[in-house]
């Protein structure tokens, strides 16, 4: 359907992309992941020409639409885009918002266009406000009227630009359940997306950008559990895990903390999970504290999606010890507090470290 | 952080805001050592804007309830909800002090 070759963008001296050549097929989901700033957003870009590519080529159904004579609105037609920021048509309802291309572009009929607007609002649920304006909606329904107005012009495929990154937490999984109906359903789509969980159970496969290519292609079985190359093994590492480290007494627990926090918003764990995570990493440093002039200290958190199960891993240097032995402790306060907030701690020598797993309960 | 002081007939009450933890705790301990030292004895501690405490924040209490019982006075906690709760419970403390649900049963217990 549509088969992109040497796709290469530059912005001055900027090379943003470098060399993208990839195939989308009808029916196919496709979800594109990786760091900040590796070109994601600009292939798609390119891809509906809204910004020109600077080289290569992109053909849908054989047409080179890079071609100075391909009639770029007609193209633009056969796929529409999803933007983070909605861009909706602020002073218009939401039924004008969905009407208003099919009549101005397709030449349709408004009773037409207000019925197939209608039967978009009920697919994503937003039926009882059709009348109502952008600004009566929450981010989450913004969105979802900003995805039935793509469908309202009949797209061959959707292209969706972090759909999610500018919404409330609450209400990613509406949007996510949204773009998931339309996969069940056989749309086209290629995604841009920060949310892992949803890249994996969405997709027929991901692509992985890092610097300006498409570093690793594969199955999401394939790039999320088993990545065949070191930067793809390093980024699905570090969306999944977080570290901290700590080589004096003086670390800033706030800065910490907050990193935490952020930790815990990508994972979307429960208040009460990152509550009882603030509280066993404080009691556990108060136990490490007398250690820190002398021995340096890597906290460990990883969440494990499969197992519902968030590690924190405490490793130091220095002689053998186990901070947590009880003879060793002044009392057992903080100990009962990192008791009472996990489901296993366990002390291992590995490496000439001490290493202190311990395991957070589950609620 | 910030501390707050009424007077209410002997009572004073100390409404904390914010977490108590390894960072506030020091800063706890002075002022209510300070306060001690002023010559206040009889504490009610309003815990309504708390919404963390760790261990650092419990020994505060600990040990600001020895000072006390130093000068025969007496504290009591009121207001302890949520979290905070669960680590009064977990950690023995709620046995260790008296606690309220709110500062008017606090001072009533109190006979002010």
């Amino acid at each position: 359907m549509i088969k992109i070759e040497h796709l290469s963008k530059k912005f001055g001296d900027l090379e943003v992309l470098k060399d993208v050549t990839v195939e989308i097929k009808t029916g196919e989901v496709i979800s594109i992941i990786g760091p900040s700033g590796t070109g994601k957003s600009t292939f798609l870009r390119c891809i509906n020409l809204l910004d020109r590519p600077s080289g290569g080529s992109i053909r849908i159904d054989g047409v080179d639409i890079l071609d100075p004579k391909s009639d770029v609105p007609k193209v633009r037609q056969k796929m529409n885009m999803v933007f983070q920021s909605f861009n909706l048509f602020f002073h218009l309802s939401v039924m004008d918002n969905l009407t208003i291309g099919p009549i101005k572009l397709l030449g349709m009929s408004k009773v037409d266009a207000d019925r197939k607007a209608m039967d978009l609002l009920k697919l994503v649920g937003l039926a009882e406000k059709a009348e109502s304006y952008p600004d009566e909606l929450s981010g989450g329904q913004k969105q979802r009227v900003a995805i039935a107005r793509c469908m309202a012009m009949d797209p061959k495929i959707i292209l969706f630009d972090e759909p999610t990154s500018a919404l409330d937490p609450t209400m990613v999984s509406e949007v996510l359940s949204v773009i998931r109906r339309l996969a069940k359903a056989g749309m086209t789509m290629a995604i841009v997306t920060h949310e892992m969980d949803f890249a994996r159970d969405v997709s027929n496969r991901v692509l992985y950008m890092d610097d300006g290519v498409i570093y690793e292609v594969g199955t999401p079985e394939q790039i999320f559990d088993n990545p065949q190359k070191e930067k793809t093994r390093t980024f699905i590492n570090r969306i999944r895990s977080f570290s901290y480290h700590i080589a004096s007494p003086d670390y800033d627990l706030y800065a910490m903390n907050a990193e935490i926090e952020t930790f815990c918003d990508k994972q979307i764990l429960p208040v009460k999970t990152r509550q009882n995570l603030l509280l066993l990493v404080e009691e556990m440093l108060q136990i490490y504290n007398p250690l820190l002039s002398t021995v340096l200290l890597d906290i460990n958190l990883a969440y494990s999606e499969k197992k519902e199960s968030l590690e924190v891993v405490f490793e130091s240097t220095g002689e053998a010890i186990n901070m947590l032995d009880k003879s060793l402790l002044p009392d057992e306060l903080g100990l009962t507090l990192i008791q009472s907030v996990t489901e296993s701690i366990d002390y291992q020598r590995v490496n000439n470290k001490n290493r202190v797993t311990l395991i957070l309960k589950k609620k | 952080m910030t501390i707050q002081t009424k007077k209410e007939a002997t009572a004073l009450i100390v409404t904390i805001t914010g977490r108590m933890d390894a960072v506030t705790a020091p800063e706890y301990e002075k002022k209510f050592s300070e306060l001690i030292t002023a010559g206040e004895t009889f504490f009610i501690v309003d815990f309504e804007q708390v919404d963390y405490i760790s261990s650092a924040g419990l020994r505060v209490l600990l040990a600001t309830a020895k000072k006390v019982k130093g000068v025969s006075g007496k504290i009591l906690l009121a207001n302890i909800k949520g979290g905070v709760k669960e680590v009064f419970d977990i950690s023995g403390f709620g046995t260790l002090f008296p606690m309220h649900d709110s500062l008017a049963s606090a001072l009533s217990a109190s006979g002010c």
